[in-house]
């Protein structure tokens, strides 16, 4: 069922303001992910699905109806939380039927559902244990299984996997992923984890201080940030920041390295007319964004490119991860955090090595100094690309 | 490995070398325990041993440890006390006192610690300082009271006043064990469509349990020992074990025999109750809740 968002508030009674002014749609059918890092707001919004927490102000429709105010037991959403949450007196079988029992669901009808879940899930032989006797895996399992065997309207996760170890949380991943394509339930599900986010979503909303910051397709988010925030948040390694001038050239921008003579050439992003003004009050100062795998590295150099001195090499199996020093007067990248280019990692490269870097001119993001809006992106709706970053 | 080598060289050369220090001390802490245990079951024993004996040896000047064993003293006990229906009395009331103290106390220490009462910290300490009255104090307009609605010797009267004492305590026990209960364990059972009620029955109190047991021990226990108001309150037909041997104090003489076997009666049921719940007051019952 479709879920809507309109004009939600939480401002807890000791005055923090946990969620603020919301507007959401989450289409039915859809796995959407709220996205941010811990107190953003994310689980407060994920609660007041549930009827754990009551919005302060806006309303919260499910399917249509007004479900604000209405009991958590009425909804019919079910959640599976951070911890799992079992009731540890009872066997497997009884946490998972509780709820229909509850309910009046007949026997026999419990019995099938029981019988379908614990075959989905492949936690028949579990069903006479107690919570304690499983490894953390089998937990999370049950708690998946007392949440589907209801067949509810909304499926809501906080943060299922955070308990997991890396192995068991990428095969989980996978496995809830393909349950939803087959059971194409409305589901919300809240994390912190931007892969989990990127593999799992039809769609990511991105919070942070209660605010919802941006709303669209892993892609999008990744291509488009609306803010430098975003941009951060979002892909390992993290996106490169560099400040830049940026001047108007014709109906487009021209852009050159702050502090250094190195011009951009090449590089001209197109603008709309707000932007060419905003630049004009900010002294033509601004962001860019660079994904570390929009860069190609060359021993020789170009126009355009920039020199620097390769660092250090971090090898992560397919992919090494190369972090580049600008080797001109006064290039830097911002706060001086290392600047990252992946690289395939057949590519031979030595530490220490002069090479030239080129900025890949469709996939850069100009972000605003001040307030850390994006003012134009050059990356088009594109192909996913691994990272094709080669030296020649 | 290092440890479990030194620890061989320890055990071997524990006869030929000195004990060392850490060890020494260790060893004079188990002995300082064991005389502290002795001093303290020493009593015990001598009262167990004061019940199977003859009234000769009781009476006799030199204290003697072996002895031809006899059940006269029960069996006087029983015949001419009518110690069976005082026991009676006094399982009676310490059993429906427990019932009721953990039943109530267990629905106000949830609605404490879950429900939002407004000045909830406050009514909390109030709660408990009901305890902190000296007994003596309300004694005597407890027996006017109870004189007035007819309940002076009887079981409710009693079973009230032991209700009223003990439930200040199991509520503050048991708003602590509650605490410990991880809300998702209530918020889980909340989307799964229970009621409060509900929740506190099927799900709160099998978690706590552990908690239930300690508490009904401390409850069982303060009961069944009492004895000031059992006192004042009771004459005949409620009449509890421990004023009942007070009575075999006389003014010329002390009933030592009747005494001794009375008061190996009134252990008995304690001790079956702390080793039967002992099994449960294991922690972990919340192991596998959450995480």
């Amino acid at each position: 069922m479709a879920l809507v968002f309109e004009g939600i508030q939480k401002v807890y009674p000791n005055g923090f303001r946990a969620v603020n002014h919301l507007d959401l749609e989450v289409k039915d059918g859809e796995f959407f992910t709220l996205l941010g890092p811990s107190g953003c707001g994310k689980t407060t919004t994920l609660r007041m699905i549930a009827g754990l927490e009551t919005p302060s102000a806006g309303k919260v429709f499910i399917g249509g109806r007004d479900f604000t105010r209405t009991h958590p037991r009425d909804r019919d959403v079910a959640m599976v939380f951070q911890s799992y949450a079992l009731y540890p007196h009872m066997t497997v079988r009884e946490n998972l039927v509780l709820n229909l029992k509850v309910r009046k669901v007949a026997a026999d009808e419990i019995e099938r559902r029981l019988q379908e879940v614990s075959r989905m899930l492949g936690i028949e032989r579990l069903l006479d244990s107690k919570p304690a006797q499983l490894s953390g895996g089998q937990r999370q399992r049950i708690a998946l299984g007392r949440a589907l065997i209801r067949r509810p309207n909304i499926f809501l996760m906080d943060e299922p996997l955070s308990n997991l170890d890396l192995k068991l949380r990428e095969r989980t991943r996978t496995e809830l992923k393909a349950l939803h394509e087959r059971l194409r339930v409305t589901t919300v599900y809240v994390t912190h984890d931007q892969a989990e986010a990127l593999v799992l979503s039809d769609r990511i909303g991105i919070m942070n201080g209660g605010e919802l910051l941006q709303v669209g397709t892993p892609q999008e988010i990744y291509d488009r940030p609306s803010s430098v925030f975003v941009a951060k948040f979002v892909g390992t390694p993290s996106i490169n920041l560099v400040p830049v001038t940026a001047r108007p050239a014709g109906a487009a921008l021209a852009l050159g390295l702050r502090g250094a003579d190195w011009d951009l050439a090449g590089i001209t992003l197109a603008a709309e007319d707000g932007v060419a003004t905003r630049l004009a009050q900010l002294g033509g100062q601004a962001v860019l964004g660079v994904r570390p795998e929009a860069v190609t590295l060359s021993y020789q150099a170009t126009a355009g490119a920039i020199p620097a001195i390769v660092e250090l090499i971090e090898p992560m199996g397919s992919v090494n991860h190369v972090v580049l020093r600008f080797d001109g007067p006064g290039a830097v990248t911002v706060d001086d955090e290392p600047f990252v280019v992946v690289m395939r990692s057949n590519e031979p490269l030595e530490h220490g090595a002069r090479v030239w870097a080129t900025l890949m001119p469709d996939r850069l993001v100009l972000f605003d100094e001040q307030s850390g809006e994006a003012l134009a992106t050059l990356s088009p709706r594109r192909e996913w690309c691994a990272p094709r970053s080669s030296i020649d | 490995m290092t440890t479990v080598n030194e620890a061989k060289v320890a055990l071997d050369d524990s006869a030929s070398r000195p004990m060392s220090r850490p060890r020494l001390w260790l060893r004079l802490g188990h002995a300082a325990a064991a005389g502290v245990v002795l001093l303290w079951l020493f009593p015990v024993y001598w009262v167990v041993l004061t019940s199977f004996k003859p009234i000769v040896e009781i009476n006799s000047a030199i204290p003697s440890f072996v002895f031809e064993p006899t059940l006269e003293n029960y069996r006087d006990l029983f015949a001419k006390f009518e110690f069976a229906g005082v026991l009676l009395n006094s399982i009676i009331v310490t059993v429906a006192t427990c019932i009721v103290v953990v039943g109530l106390g267990v629905m106000a220490a949830y609605a404490l610690a879950r429900m939002n009462v407004p000045g909830e910290k406050h009514l909390a300490l109030w709660i408990l300082s009901l305890r902190f009255l000296p007994p003596i104090a309300v004694a005597i307009p407890f027996y006017i009271q109870w004189q007035d609605l007819n309940l002076l010797d009887t079981h409710v009267g009693l079973i009230v006043v032991y209700v009223a004492f003990n439930l200040p305590f199991a509520i503050w026990l048991l708003r602590g064990f509650l605490a410990d209960v991880p809300i998702e364990l209530e918020e889980a059972a909340l989307l799964d469509g229970l009621s409060r009620l509900q929740i506190l029955w099927r799900v709160v109190v099998p978690v706590i349990l552990p908690g239930l047991a300690s508490t009904s021990i401390f409850i069982f226990v303060f009961t069944w020992n009492e004895y000031l108001m059992a006192l004042m309150l009771t004459s005949m037909n409620a009449v509890t074990v421990p004023v009942t041997i007070s009575k075999f104090v006389m003014p010329y003489t002390i009933l030592w025999g009747d005494l001794s076997a009375a008061v190996v009666i009134q252990l008995v049921p304690m001790l079956a109750v702390v080793f039967l719940l002992q099994r449960h007051i294991v922690r972990g019952m919340t192991l596998g809740a959450v995480k």
